[in-house]
Order: C-alpha cells, then structure tokens, then sequence
C-alpha cells in the first residue's frame, strides 16, 4: 500500500525547485547587480568598523591636543594622523569611526523601535478588520506630516538631546513601516492556511505572532533597511541645527557643524564627516533600491 | 479633511510647550515685590488654577485671535515675530522651486526618452545622489568654493528678491534647498513618463504622424504630470525641512532659522508658534496641490 502513495515531487523535481529557488535568491540577485553588491560590501565594513570602533580606533576620541589643532590631512604637525585632526586636535579617523558609531546607532535603534511599532500597527489593522480604519487614518496623519517637524517639537518639549533625536526618528519611522507591515499581512490574511490554523483553535495571539508575523517579517525588515538611510539623513540633520547630539559627543552631524567655524581654513573637520554620511546614506539606498526590484517581479525586466 | 486632527495635535504640542515654561507667569506678572496672596490672586485672574483642559480651550480660543503669546527673549509679541520672518521663508522655497522642478523634469523627460543608454543610468545615478547627499553639506561646499571666493554673498538676505542685492543673495540657499529636490522630481518624471509613453493615445499620435518629441511633450508629458505634481505636493514636507536646515546655515531670517533659535535658547513662546505656523503653512501647502490637482486633471473635481 505504500508504493500507491504517490510522491509530490521525485528527487530530480526536488534538485530542480532547489536550483532554481537558489538561482532566484534574493541575495543571488543584489550580488549579481554591480552597484548593489558594492553597496552591501561597503556596508558591512562600514558597520563592522562602527561596530568596533573601540578596538580598532587608533586614538582616543576626546583626548584634545591643542597642538594638532586644525591640522590638515598629511600636514607634518600630525603624521600619525592619517586623515588630519579637528579644531581640539583630535584625530579624524578615530572621530569619524566613533561618530559613524553614533550616527548608525542612533538610526538602527530608532527605526527597530519605530519600525517594530509600525509592524505591531500595521499587523493589528490587517487583522482586527475593525481597527483597520482607525489605525490607518492615524497612519495617514503621521505620514503627511513632515518628519523634521516631529524633531523640533520633540526638541523643544522634551529638551535637545539624544534621547530626543531617537524619540523623533521613532516616531517619523512608525508610519510608513505600519503601511508595508498591513499590505503583507492582507496578503497573508487570504491565504488558506490562515483560515486552517483558525480552524483547529488557535488564538488570535498565536495566530498574529506564529502565521502573521513570522511571514511578513522578510518584507518588513528590507523595508526597515530602506527607511534606514533616511532616518540617518534626517538624524544627522537635526544634529547639525543643534537640537540632537551635542559635542562633543561624536556624532556625524554635530561634527560637520563644529566643523563650520574652520571651513576656509580647515575645510576637512567638517566634510570628511559630511562625505561619511553621504556615503552610508548612497549606500543604504542603492541597497534598499535593488533589494526592492528584487522582491518586486513587476519592476523586474 | 484629514489635516484637520493634525492641526489639533499641533495645537496641543503648542499649548503643552508653554505649560513646560520654567518660569510661573503669575510670578512675572505679579512683579518681584508682591507678596504671596497677590500672587495668587493673579494665578486666580489668569485662570492658571483650572484644570488643563479649560486652559487649553482658552489657548485655542487665543490662537484664533491670533494671540499667540510675547517671546521670552525680544519680548515682542509671537505674531509679529513670524510675520517678519514668513516671507523670507516664502521667497526661499520658490525660489528653489523655480529652478529644480523644471530641471528635475527635463532631466527626467531626457532620462525616459533615452532609456537604458549612458544618459538615463547617468540621470538616475545623480538622482540616487541627490536624495542621498545630506543637505547641509552641500551649503557647506557652495559656501567654501562660490561664497568663500567671494562670488555671491552667503550670509542673510540682502534685501527682497526684487531688489538686485536681495537677489543675488538668494541664489546660493535657492542653489542649495533646491539641489535635493532635482533628483526626486526627475525620477518620478521618468517613471511617469515611460507610462504614459506606452498608452494608447501616444500609439495614435505617433500614427498621425507626429514628430518623436511633439509625442513626447505635447501628447505624453501633459498626462505624465500629474503624479509629478503630487510628488512635488507630498515633498513639499521634505523641501520645508531642507528649508530650516538652509535658512540656518545661510543665515536667512525665515521661520525655520527663527523656530531652531526659539528651540536652542528655550524661548518657549517663540518656538510654540513657530511649529504651528511651519504645521499650518505645510497643511496649507497640501491643500494648494489637492486644488491644482483636480485643475490638471479634471476626472478628479468630478469625484
């Protein structure tokens, strides 16, 4: 009786899906595009310098030494220096790894804790059918409201600071993460299996956490990626005006606006940090472009 | 409609700004020499005892007459304030807008129409940049190499753009504010256009016998507008923040310079009207595009 049993797929038929699910791999496809693969292999050394710039920092970020003062790239003063240092004599490399630090964290920790609300959002709207209006009309409302506004408010309730930057990146991130999350999860909802795990008992929790969101979640976090740039973008602004890092605390953006002061003299102290941010941002986008093609077979020719 | 419970939320940011106020107003009105009892007297006559929500709707009450407080640094009245500051910043973002939406449109058309060659990967290469590139740094280079070399001034408004002076002196903010408007609007452009230019009707003109650019323009970028002027509508955000960055850096005594400044040396009052007049301008924006909107395209205004 078993042989009547009939195997859905043969081991040939197995290789072949496996073959062509490889050949189709999201990843496959970003390394295949040029630009794309750059992007992604600059961001991981970009990350991992971040990530260790305790380690790998050549010198203290905060010790000044006025006698390397404004001192310009490969200028005698400071030869141990590779990329000069800034108007307290400290080191740019070390100033740069540690701002990048600060600058990635603050938008990775604003847009998982923002994106992550966004999710909870956009889940629950797909799901209850009833909040579905409520939910996306406050959507609606914090999406046509321009991001730097929540920063200026945030300021100047809460105080300028770092706390508040990552309050108001949070907030700008929370919309349009919880429009992505509710149109994966509607797909989701009409899948049968949905109906199938609602058959068999299981509650409205397992079945949000286990069927919902353990499905949508690859669409979410690319979508996470792409709003990272811009939550970097928008970081680093705030910053610049004053009202998120403060020096001289390592931070990007704070750094290109001490730098101001210096610029006809040592134009670097402010555009090594600019030309930083300019990368990682280009970078995250050409990533968050090509990984977008690449889930949408419309786009793709 | 839908900006309406925006408005009410600004509002209360605005009114909960002024309840973080360090100083006790009764104190200040009362003067350094009243005693107690006075003091509490006025707290009493200021209604600063009832609960918060009364004090809100007085606050709403204030704002429609247009009371908006007195700043706590130049002492002159809110209003007063912005409307010094509304028209520089007005001057500013059409002055950009001037000048990138049509760039944006011919590199976009360009783009569309060169499809897949080294002009279009090159047009959509700058666009990528330009949303990538923050902002200030691009005020900072036009500062160091055009402003530093003394080719244009850089520092504050000369004068109204219609004087010779004032003019000059928008050009290097407009340069800047409208550098990473370019990039989106020629995106969005190309995209739109390379819709339209496979429509039906664009096949019928091409059929008459039209020239490949009268296709373009005359039969296929009218229609490939109107998403790009929703775009422009819903950057419009984007552009005000670009905005406060550029009147900082450049000194432009706009309403995004004064709103930083109120924030950086906590003038409460000053800040509060600020953000509710940039939350107003932008609603007011909005509902400009959703007009000109149904003007381009007249299936919308009937329903």
């Amino acid at each position: 009786m078993t042989d009547t049993a009939l195997p859905l797929q043969s081991q040939a038929d197995q290789r072949a899906i496996a073959a062509i699910r490889r050949k189709n791999a999201v990843w496959r496809r970003i390394l295949s595009d040029p630009p794309a693969a750059i992007a992604a292999l600059f961001l991981i050394v970009i990350v991992g310098a971040a990530l260790l710039a305790p380690w790998i920092a050549p010198f203290d970020p905060y010790a000044s030494n006025m006698r390397m003062r404004l001192c310009p790239i490969g200028g005698a003063r400071c030869p141990d220096f590779l990329l000069g240092a800034d108007n307290q004599g400290r080191d740019m490399v070390t100033r740069i790894l540690f701002g990048l630090r600060a600058t990635l964290g603050i938008g990775i920790i604003a847009v998982v804790v923002g994106g992550g609300l966004g999710a909870l959002i956009g889940l629950s709207a797909a799901y209850f059918r009833r909040l579905d209006q409520p939910l996306m009309r406050l959507v609606d409302v914090l999406l046509s409201f321009p991001s730097i506004l929540f920063g200026l408010a945030i300021a100047a309730v809460m105080g300028t600071g770092l706390f508040s930057l990552v309050v108001a990146l949070s907030i700008a991130s929370v919309p349009s993460i919880a429009r992505i999350a509710r149109g994966a999860a509607q797909s989701i909802m009409q899948q049968e299996y949905m109906e199938a795990g609602r058959a068999v008992g299981l509650g409205d929790g397992a079945l949000i956490w286990r069927y919902l969101a353990l499905n949508c979640w690859p669409t979410i976090l690319i979508y996470m990626t792409l709003q990272l740039g811009q939550a970097i973008l928008l970081g680093a602004a705030l910053s610049f005006l004053g009202l998120g890092a403060q020096p001289p605390t390592a931070e990007l953006g704070s750094m290109a606006a001490d730098g101001r002061k210096f610029l006809s003299i040592a134009p670097h102290v402010s555009t090594l940090p600019c030309a930083a941010i300019f990368l990682v941002v280009l970078a995250f986008n050409v990533l968050g472009d090509a990984l977008r093609d690449a889930l949408d077979p419309k786009l793709r020719q | 409609m839908i900006s309406f419970p925006v408005l009410l939320g600004v509002l209360l940011i605005g009114f909960l700004l002024l309840q973080v106020v360090p100083t006790d107003p009764a104190t200040v009105v009362a003067g350094p020499t009243a005693t107690k009892a006075e003091v509490d007297a006025i707290r009493d006559d200021l209604g600063l005892n009832q609960p918060l929500w009364i004090q809100f709707g007085r606050y709403l009450g204030r704002v429609f007459q247009l009371d908006l407080g007195r700043s706590m640094i130049s002492n002159r009245a809110v209003v007063d304030e912005i409307a010094l500051t509304l028209w520089p910043t007005v001057e500013l973002m059409l002055a950009c807008l001037v000048w990138a939406v049509p760039l944006g449109i011919t590199l976009g058309t360009l783009a569309a129409r060169r499809r897949g060659t080294a002009i279009d990967r090159a047009i959509m290469a700058l666009s990528v940049m330009g949303v990538s590139v923050p902002i200030f740094w691009v005020g900072l280079l036009l500062i160091q190499y055009v402003g530093g070399a003394g080719l244009l001034p850089f520092q504050g408004r000369n004068g109204p753009i219609w004087t010779a002076d004032g003019a000059l002196s928008i050009i290097l903010p407009a340069v800047t504010l409208g550098s990473v408007f370019v990039g989106p609007v020629a995106r969005m452009t190309r995209t739109s256009l390379l819709e339209t230019l496979g429509a039906d009707y664009v096949r019928t003109a091409r059929a008459k016998g039209a020239s490949d650019w009268r296709v373009t323009i005359r039969h296929a970028l009218r229609n490939a507008m109107i998403p790009v002027v929703t775009l422009v509508g819903l950057q419009i955000g984007f552009l005000l923040g670009g905005s406060i960055v550029t009147e900082t850096m450049f000194a432009w005594p706009g309403v995004g310079r004064m709103a930083v400044g109120a924030i950086t040396s906590s003038d409460f009052p000053l800040a509060q009207g600020a953000i509710l007049i940039l939350a107003v301008g932008f609603m007011a924006i909005n509902l400009l595009v959703d007009v000109l909107y149904a003007y381009l395209d007249p299936r919308i205004a009937r329903g």
